[in-house]
């Protein structure tokens, strides 16, 4: 793994000073390439109903649905539209899903007088068990039943349904599918050992500093400043740095200045700064020393909507200065040495988690490659520019790496598909939390996880 | 017997001054490669060591390697005190580094001291932040001027604080600074890409190099109250004769040069070349301003030059150490 050939010179800095220690090369950037222009928006008009997304997104994978439905259950079933369908005849529909939740935050309820409801705390899940799941096409709908589990569902999935419909108005759901994994792309990948290093979460400006200690081992690390000269040399191996987001902490987006009254909030500045500032400093210690790609999370300073857009270089002077510093959006994706890298921030799956029974991040991870879209709650739940287009949230091919950041734990899995697909998946671990990172050896398609820890008051191991 | 004089340093720290001393802040200081500064500290330890054993001195570790954790092997990297090596080794299956982390004089109860120094050490070496470091990465080049957009009105804010090394030149340049910041950044990055190109050997733009050396000349050799007809003659044949006779000591050409890109804050569109061409336009008090960005310009140039070298003056540096040790506030 990352630094299994160091062992030897592993004590060996615990000597009187020697003659001329080695430095050792950043291994270069051999290919690099940015694939995420259909996340960059240009000018942006929110003048558009969210409709069209939904058509866009219906129209754009019906053709693939139909090919799966056919390959499962055979050539010469029937696809319906549901305006076609007939009573008791069993065929196949495609639709989108949507999935009708009591507890679900509603702004009409909320504003509505007559109810007076104060509006609800965040839950952790709003699912119930009297949710109901009903399939739209372009012009009609149809509650679903039957062999589909309602609960693992959310809205704004496109699946196939294979059933009949009853004489009440419901479709009895013999089995259903989704569009499954994309069609793979080439394998390029290099021949010796590159590692990538993905991070999340680093959550500056909070007000604890425990974590601060563990964010300036991982710069270290990466720079080539710790560990013994075997380490340092594999450290000179990771081609690329990813930060995936929440790069500040939650407690930055705290805003007085809604709360207090302008007398006493008017010299004061917004906790942003001075964490952007600190992250600049970061980011420059990182940038002299390796190709860093910064994208931004649900705390940074960027639009709320999905795709997030990069964030202003204007904010980051010192580190901008470098031409290794790569600001991009959220979602990300890109070519690194041969190896297609996709992934967001997590809001994606950490919106899907608040709506879905499923409780694994890596499981809902899995689950939307499977699905192939990768952020079907938006824009329902989860905020998203309103595209009329297409839909750039589909995931037409297959990538080598799909993470996500920001998750609780650090887990990751190769998933291997039936048409020669080698996805791994990774959820990357809040840092701020867990001070663990993931290094992805690009040779090889594997994750390893590298935790910092320092000393406590409490010196417990 | 100078070799040993590192030892000395670090008992001064350590004793004498009470500091907390990382291998990071020893490298930066005595501007060591970083592994030069775990081996100095660890040989400080056990000199010190061995000499007194009673000696009040507190280690930290670094100790690095493979530890399997919910079913990964994971690389744990981890401080630790000098009592929790052991333990900590025993708990790795395999160890890849260990090395002295810092040593103080007093027992850390938590690590935010080590922290601390490390921050205020970074901070003042913003500039150079990857200097001692084990790794070199050769793409890590400050983006070249020509790659900024170029519209200097709603971009301002990217352009000022572009360069680094320019900022303190900025700096010294108060009074005008507050009629146009980015284009005299501007200005000043165009000074710089002009000596860059003139560091060169042929300068591709000829106008450059005539411009490096014209304005000096002919400033130096025109009043100041008739500047701003000269200036326009620029290109013209009294500038390029005063370059051929050029007689003019190096000293004032530096100065305006200087001073010129400031100056030159007042052309929005211009591109850096002509930017450079007009000397005249200069209303801020010439001497000392001058003076100041000279030297700051000089003293950059010595920094950048002494990167190049570094590599293999390390050991030079070291025989330095006696002139760094009297003054300490030496590098800014």
């Amino acid at each position: 793994m990352f630094s299994e050939q160091a062992t030897p010179m592993a004590q060996g800095l615990l000597a009187p000073p020697s003659a001329e220690p080695p430095t050792f090369p950043r291994v270069p950037v051999s290919g690099y390439s940015d694939c995420s222009q259909p996340f960059q928006l240009g000018e942006r008009s929110f003048s558009r109903q969210y409709a069209h997304i939904y058509a866009v997104r219906l129209s754009g994978m019906r053709p693939g649905l139909e090919c799966r439905a056919r390959s499962r259950w055979g050539n010469d079933i029937a696809l319906r539209k549901l305006s076609e369908l007939q009573a008791g005849e069993k065929c196949c529909v495609v639709g989108t899903l949507f999935k009708a939740m009591q507890l679900q935050p509603s702004i009409l309820q909320e504003i509505s007088e007559e109810h007076n409801l104060v509006p609800q705390p965040p839950l952790p899940k709003y699912i119930q068990p009297s949710d109901e799941l009903i399939l739209e096409d372009e012009l009609q709908r149809i509650k679903l039943e039957g062999a589909i589990d309602v609960q693992r569902l959310v809205t704004g999935t496109i699946l196939a349904v294979y059933g009949t419909e009853q004489d009440d108005g419901r479709f009895l759901v013999e089995d259903h599918c989704f569009a499954d994994l994309p069609p793979p792309l080439p394998w390029n990948g290099p021949s010796s050992n590159r590692f990538v290093l993905l991070a999340s979460g680093l959550g500056l400006g909070s007000v604890s500093g425990e974590a601060l200690l563990s964010t300036q081992l991982l710069v270290d690390v990466v720079t080539g400043q710790l560990g013994a000269e075997g380490e340092q040399s594999c450290a000179a191996h990771i081609t690329r740095v990813i930060l995936a987001g929440n790069l500040l902490s939650q407690n930055t987006q705290s805003r007085d200045t809604i709360n207090k009254a302008k007398y006493l909030t008017k010299k004061t500045q917004a906790a942003s700064v001075e964490a952007v500032k600190m992250l600049d400093e970061i980011l420059l210690q990182l940038c002299t020393s390796v190709p860093v790609d910064v994208m931004p999370g649900e705390f940074d300073p960027t639009n709320y909507t999905l795709p997030q857009q990069p964030l202003h270089r204007c904010m980051l002077p010192l580190a901008s200065a470098y031409a290794t510093l790569r600001l991009v959006t959220n979602p990300y994706q890109a070519n690194l040495d041969g190896v297609r890298f996709l992934g967001t921030s997590g809001q994606n799956i950490s919106d899907i988690f608040k709506y879905s029974s499923m409780d694994n991040y890596l499981e809902i991870l899995e689950w939307t490659l499977l699905a192939g879209h990768i952020s079907p709650t938006a824009p329902d739940t989860l905020g998203c520019y309103p595209f009329y287009k297409s839909d750039p949230f589909i995931l037409t091919e297959c990538p080598h790496v799909y993470f996500c950041g920001n998750a609780p734990h650090f887990q990751s899995k190769l998933l291997q598909g039936k048409e020669g697909q080698r996805v791994l998946l990774v959820t990357v671990p809040d840092f701020s939390v867990t001070q663990t990172a993931c290094l992805i050896n690009l040779r090889d398609l594997t994750c390893q996880p590298i935790t910092f820890s320092s000393f406590g008051a409490d010196s417990e191991d | 017997m100078t070799d040993e004089l590192y030892l000395e340093n670090i008992d001064e720290f350590v004793t004498d001054q009470n500091r907390v001393v990382t291998y990071k802040w020893l490298s930066y200081t005595l501007g060591v490669h970083v592994n030069q500064a775990k081996q100095m500290l660890y040989d400080y330890v056990e000199r010190k060591r061995k000499e007194n054993s009673g000696a009040q001195l507190h280690v930290t570790y670094l100790v690095a390697g493979n530890l399997l954790q919910n079913g990964y092997v994971c690389h744990k990297v981890a401080v630790v005190r000098e009592d929790k090596v052991e333990a900590m080794k025993s708990k790795l299956s395999t160890i890849s580094s260990v090395h002295v982390y810092s040593v103080q004089k007093a027992l850390l109860k938590d690590s935010s001291p080590l922290y601390n120094t490390d921050y205020d050490i970074v901070k003042t070496n913003l500039q150079h932040c990857s200097k001692f470091s084990a790794i070199r990465c050769a793409a890590a080049v400050p983006r070249t001027p020509p790659d900024a957009p170029r519209a200097p009105g709603p971009t301002q804010g990217p352009r000022s604080p572009r360069d680094p090394d320019a900022a303190g030149v900025v700096n010294g340049h108060g009074p005008p600074a507050a009629r146009a910041p980015p284009q005299q950044h501007k200005g000043i990055m165009g000074m710089f890409a002009a000596k860059a190109a003139a560091k060169a050997q042929d300068t591709p733009k000829e106008t450059k190099a005539e411009a490096r050396e014209a304005p000096g000349v002919s400033a130096a050799s025109s009043k100041p109250p008739t500047k701003n007809t000269i200036m326009n003659n620029f290109f013209g044949k009294a500038a390029m004769n005063k370059l051929k006779a050029s007689s003019v000591p190096e000293q004032p050409k530096e100065e305006k040069e200087v001073v010129k890109p400031s100056v030159a804050v007042a052309e929005p569109e211009s591109s850096p070349n002509t930017v450079a061409e007009k000397p005249g336009k200069k209303t801020e008090p010439a001497g000392i301003q001058q003076k100041d960005k000279k030297s700051k310009t000089k003293r950059v140039d010595r920094s950048d030059d002494e990167e190049e070298r570094d590599p293999e003056n390390v050991k030079k540096k070291r025989k330095r150490i006696k002139q760094l040790q009297s003054d300490s506030s030496d590098e800014e």
